[in-house]
C-alpha cells in the first residue's frame, strides 16, 4: 500500500469576507515531487501557509505523517519534518551564509559543532561553500535561493514546501536546482513545489495539482495536465481572473 | 454626586485628548511612524500660548490662530530636516529619532524656560456655570471642547474634500500605490507631521488655561496619547476622536469611583487590554505584526 | 589568542584600578556608575541586540531589584543581602513572565509601546502602594554583609564589575550556542525563524528572563550602594532610555558595544551634571565667573547632559545607527 504523507482534506481559508482558498484537498505520496500550480492568486502560497501553520484554516484538516496538524505552529510543524521556503526569499541578513544554515541545522540539535558539520555538508551540496563567511544579505538573488535551500535541508525533512524556489532563476540556474531537488528525492525526501514557471514543473514533478482562483482545477501527472483545456484556458485567460 | 458630573468632564477633557490622539494617529497613518516626541510638541503648544498671552496679551483661545500656523511649519520642518530621514529604517530607530527630538525640545524648554511651573491665568480661568441637578462645567473646559469639535470638524473636511486631503488619505491607505498613482508620498508625509504637530500645539494650547505649564508637561500626554490611537486603531482618525473621548470618561470615572492615585494605572491596564484583545482598535486598519 | 589577551588586561586593569585610584570618592563614583550602566545595556543587549526585542521598559526589572532588596532589608535588618538580591530576581522574573505573556504576542510598534505601558503600570503602583514608601521613597540607614565595610564604595565597585563580568560571560556563551542563534534569527527575521522550527515565545521569553534578572541584581546593587531609591531614581522611563541609548552609541548586537557606549556617555553625563566643563572654563580664563555666560553656565549646566543626551541619540540614529563599534565591523 502507498504512504499517503500529506493529505490535505478540504481546507478552505477565508481572510475576512474574501475567500483565497476554497475546499482544496489532495494527498501526496512518500518520495513523491508534487507540483502545485496555478495563474498569480490562485491561492498557492496562501495554502502553503495553512499547511506550515502561519495562519490555520478556516475549515478542513491537514494530515501530515498521520497527526492532524491544523493547529500546530510553524515550529511544531517543522519539528515533525516539515519545512518550508518563501517565495519572497527570507535570508537572515546579518548572519552569515554558514550561520543561516545552521540556524536550520539547530532543530535537530544542541551543538555548535554538529550544526555547523551539518550546515557545511547542506552548503557543499547546494554549491555555496565559497560563500560560507559572506553576510546572507550580501547574496545576489539566485544565490539567496539556493540558500533558502540548503537551510531547509539541513532541517533533515521529510517534507519539503518550495514556494517558487526557481523564480527569478535563469536556466542553468533553475536546472542545477532541480538537479538538486531531484537528489533529495532519492535520500528519501518528498517534496511539495509551487511554480510559476510550467517547463520547470512538468520535468520534474510525478504529479500535479492546479489551483484556480482558490478552487483546484484539475490534478493529475504532468502529461494529463499539458493536455487538460481547463488548464490551459485558465493559464492563456489567467489574467482575467488574477 | 451624580454620576453625570464626571461623565460630562470627562467628555469635555477627552475631547482635548482627542486631539492630541487625531495628531498622532494621523502620523502613524501616513507615515507608518510612532511619534513619541508628540508630548513634547503638546509641550511647545502650551509654552506658545503662554507667551502669546504674556508678552502680546492674546487671549489663548484667540491665539490659535497664530499657534497653529507656526506649528504646522515647526512640524513640516521637523519631518523634512530628521524624521523622512528614518522613514524606511526598522521601528526602534524611529522611535529612538523621535525620543531624542522629544529631549532636545524639552531640555531646551528647561533651560530656556527653567523648570519652574507657570500658570496661565485668564479672566475665566476659574469660572464655572452650573448647570440642573448639581452639575458644574469649567467655562475653559467647555471652550476647548467646543472649538476641539470646530477643528476636527475642518479637519475632516480637509481630509474627505480637499485634493490634498484624499492624497494623505490615499497615502495611508497604501504608501506604495499611492506613490505610484502620482501622489508625492515625501511631501504628504511632511504636510501630515505638521498637521500632527499643529494638533498636538492646539491641543497643548487648549489645555494651558488649566494645567500647569512646565518643560516636561507633555510626557504624561504622551502615553495618553498612544493610549488613544492604540484604542482607536493606530492611523484611524475617527477612531482617535472616540478613544480620547473614553479616555477621559474612564479617567474621570476612575477618580470620582475609586482613587486619582490609580487612574493612569487604570488607563494602561485599558491600552494593554485594547493590545490583546483586539489588536486593530475599535476603527484601525488591521496592524500588530 | 590576541583577544584573549586583549581581554586578560581589559579584566587586569578594570580589578586594578581602584588600587591607583585610591580612596578618592568621586571617581570611584563615576567608575562604579560606567560599570553599572555597561552592565544595564549589557543584560538589556541580550534581550534588545541579539534577540531584536527592544524593551522600552526595563527600568521595572531594575526598579524591581532595588526595591525588593530595600523593602526586606528595612523590615529585616539582620538580613544577609545576598538573599534579598535572590528574592529580587525572583520578583522580576515573574513581572518579566508577565510582560512577555503580553508584549511578545506584538510585533513592531506595538511591542515597543507595550513594553512601556508595563513598566509604566509598575511605576504607578510603586508610587501609590504604602510599603514602598510611594513618592517619598525609601532610605535605609544601616547594612553589614560578611563584615565587608559597606561604607567604602570598593565593595560595590567590584560587586558591579562581577556582574559586569557575568553578563558578558553569558552573551558571550549566548552567541556561539543554539539559544544565541535562535535569538539572531528571531531578530532577522521571524517567520523565518518559525519556520525553521524555532518557537519564538520560548526563546524571547528566555532572553527576557535572563536580561531581567541580571537586570534586578544590578537594581539590587544599586540599591545597596546608594541607599536611597524613589521611583524617579530606579523605575523611569528616561533610565529605560538610558540603558538603549548606551548600547546604541556602542554597537546594538555587539559583545561590547554596551561597555564601550557607558565608557563614553556616562562620564560625559557626569562633567555636564557636575559643572566640570564650566569650571574647567572658567579656570582657563575662557568665561569670567560672574559673566552672564559663567553664571548661565553654572545655573544651567547641570540640566544640559539631558539635552546632549537628545542631541547624541539624533545624531547617532542619523549617522551611526549601527554604533560605534558597528562602523568598526563594517570595515573588516
Amino acid at each position: 500500500m502507498i504512504q499517503h504523507l500529506l493529505h490535505i482534506s478540504h481546507v478552505s481559508k477565508h481572510f475576512g469576507g474574501n475567500v483565497a482558498v476554497s475546499d482544496v484537498s489532495f494527498s501526496v505520496n512518500e518520495k513523491q515531487i508534487f507540483g502545485l500550480i496555478g495563474p498569480n492568486g490562485a491561492g498557492k502560497t496562501t495554502l502553503f501557509n495553512c499547511i506550515t501553520g502561519f495562519f490555520p484554516a478556516t475549515a478542513g484538516d491537514v494530515i501530515f505523517d498521520n497527526k492532524k496538524i491544523n493547529a500546530l505552529r510553524p515550529d511544531q510543524v517543522c519539528k515533525l519534518g516539515m519545512v518550508r521556503t518563501w517565495q519572497r526569499v527570507k535570508p537572515l541578513e546579518n548572519l552569515t551564509v554558514l550561520e543561516n544554515v545552521m540556524v536550520g541545522a539547530f532543530s535537530i540539535t544542541n551543538s555548535t559543532g554538529e550544526a555547523e558539520a551539518n550546515a557545511m555538508e547542506q552548503l557543499q551540496k547546494v554549491g555555496l561553500t565559497d560563500y560560507v563567511k559572506k553576510s546572507a544579505g550580501s547574496l545576489p538573488i539566485g544565490l539567496k535561493k539556493k540558500l533558502e535551500l540548503a537551510r531547509v535541508l539541513a532541517t533533515h525533512p521529510k517534507m519539503l514546501l518550495l514556494d517558487e524556489i526557481c523564480g527569478g532563476l535563469n536556466h542553468t540556474e533553475t536546472d542545477l536546482l532541480l538537479d538538486i531537488i531531484r537528489g533529495i528525492r532519492m535520500k528519501g525526501a518528498t517534496i511539495v513545489f509551487i511554480e510559476h514557471d510550467m517547463k520547470a514543473v512538468t520535468s520534474i514533478c510525478d504529479r500535479i495539482v492546479v489551483l484556480n482562483s482558490g478552487e483546484k482545477l484539475a490534478e493529475g501527472t504532468p502529461e494529463e495536465i499539458t493536455s487538460n483545456p481547463d488548464v490551459i484556458a485558465a493559464y492563456l485567460g489567467g489574467g482575467h481572473h488574477a | 454626586m451624580s454620576f453625570l458630573q464626571p461623565l460630562l468632564s470627562g467628555i469635555l477633557t477627552g475631547g482635548v485628548y482627542a486631539l492630541a490622539g487625531i495628531g498622532m494617529s494621523l502620523v502613524f497613518g501616513v507615515m507608518n511612524i510612532s511619534n513619541f516626541a508628540h508630548g513634547d510638541l503638546m509641550m511647545l503648544g502650551m509654552y506658545m500660548a503662554y507667551f502669546a498671552f504674556t508678552l502680546l496679551h492674546i487671549d489663548p483661545y484667540l491665539s490659535l490662530v497664530l499657534i497653529i500656523p507656526t506649528a504646522f511649519f515647526f512640524g513640516f520642518m521637523l519631518e523634512k530636516l530628521f524624521i523622512n530621514r528614518v522613514i524606511h529604517h526598522p521601528h526602534q530607530n524611529q522611535i529612538l529619532l523621535t525620543i531624542g527630538l522629544g529631549l532636545i525640545m524639552s531640555n531646551t524648554a528647561l533651560l530656556a524656560f527653567t523648570s519652574d511651573p507657570k500658570i496661565l491665568t485668564t479672566t475665566y480661568s476659574s469660572s464655572a456655570f452650573n448647570l440642573p441637578g448639581d452639575i458644574s462645567i469649567s467655562l475653559p473646559l467647555l471652550l476647548s471642547f467646543l472649538i476641539t469639535c470646530v477643528i476636527i470638524s475642518i479637519l475632516y473636511l480637509f481630509l474627505a474634500k480637499t485634493s490634498t486631503g484624499m492624497a494623505l488619505r490615499a497615502t495611508s491607505q497604501n504608501r506604495e500605490a499611492a506613490q505610484l498613482m502620482g501622489i508625492n508620498v515625501a511631501k504628504m508625509s511632511a504636510i501630515a507631521f505638521g498637521i500632527g504637530t499643529a494638533l498636538a500645539a492646539t491641543a497643548g494650547a487648549l489645555i494651558a488655561p488649566t494645567y500647569y505649564i512646565h518643560p516636561l508637561a507633555g510626557h504624561s500626554f504622551l502615553l495618553k496619547a498612544f493610549t488613544i490611537c492604540v484604542l482607536g486603531g493606530l492611523g484611524s482618525v475617527v477612531g482617535a476622536g472616540v478613544g480620547g473621548i473614553i479616555i477621559g470618561v474612564v479617567e474621570a470615572m476612575s477618580s470620582t469611583y475609586l482613587s486619582t492615585d490609580w487612574k493612569d494605572v487604570i488607563v494602561f491596564v485599558l491600552f494593554l487590554a485594547v493590545l490583546l484583545l483586539r489588536l486593530e482598535g475599535l476603527f484601525g486598519k488591521k496592524g500588530g505584526r | 589568542m590576541k583577544h584573549i589577551a586583549l581581554v586578560t588586561l581589559i579584566a587586569a586593569t578594570a580589578i586594578a584600578l581602584p588600587l591607583f585610584i585610591g580612596e578618592n570618592p568621586y571617581i570611584i563614583g563615576i567608575l562604579i556608575s560606567v560599570l553599572m550602566m555597561a552592565a544595564l545595556s549589557s543584560a538589556w543587549n541580550i534581550l534588545g541586540g541579539y534577540a531584536g526585542q527592544y524593551s522600552f521598559g526595563h527600568a521595572a526589572y531594575f526598579g524591581a531589584g532595588a526595591y525588593t532588596t530595600l523593602i526586606m532589608l528595612t523590615l529585616f535588618n539582620t538580613l544577609n543581602p545576598v538573599i534579598c538580591i535572590l528574592v529580587g530576581i525572583v520578583v522580576a522574573s515573574l513581572i518579566a513572565l508577565m510582560t512577555g505573556s503580553i508584549v511578545f504576542r506584538l510585533r513592531g510598534h506595538y511591542f515597543g509601546l507595550a513594553s512601556i505601558a508595563v513598566a509604566e503600570i509598575v511605576r504607578l503602583s510603586v508610587l501609590n502602594f504604602e510599603c514602598t514608601g510611594g513618592a517619598q521613597g525609601i532610605l535605609l540607614t544601616d547594612i553589614s554583609l560578611w563584615g565587608l565595610d559597606l561604607n567604602s564604595k570598593n565593595p560595590f565597585y567590584y560587586g558591579m564589575l562581577l556582574v559586569l563580568a557575568v553578563t558578558l560571560a553569558i552573551t558571550a556563551y549566548l552567541r556561539r550556542s543554539k539559544t544565541g542563534y535562535y535569538l539572531q534569527a528571531i531578530r532577522e527575521d521571524q517567520d523565518a525563524a518559525a519556520s525553521l522550527g524555532i518557537n519564538l515565545s520560548f526563546y524571547k521569553n528566555k532572553a527576557l528572563l535572563i536580561s531581567a534578572a541580571l537586570t534586578s541584581v544590578l537594581g539590587s546593587l544599586y540599591g545597596l550602594y546608594i541607599r536611597f531609591i524613589d521611583t524617579s531614581a530606579v523605575l523611569d522611563l528616561r533610565l529605560s532610555i538610558e540603558i538603549i541609548l548606551t548600547a546604541i552609541i556602542g554597537g546594538v548586537g555587539t559583545l561590547w558595544g554596551p561597555v564601550v557606549g557607558a565608557i563614553l556617555l556616562v562620564p560625559l553625563a557626569e562633567i555636564l551634571r557636575s559643572n566640570l566643563l564650566g569650571e574647567a572654563l572658567v579656570k582657563a580664563g575662557l568665561v569670567s565667573e560672574t559673566s552672564g555666560i559663567g553664571i548661565f553656565l553654572k545655573e544651567n549646566l547641570a540640566h544640559a547632559h539631558v539635552l546632549v543626551y537628545g542631541i547624541i541619540t539624533v545624531l547617532c540614529i542619523l549617522y551611526l545607527p549601527k554604533g560605534i563599534l558597528g562602523l568598526y565591523r563594517r570595515k573588516q
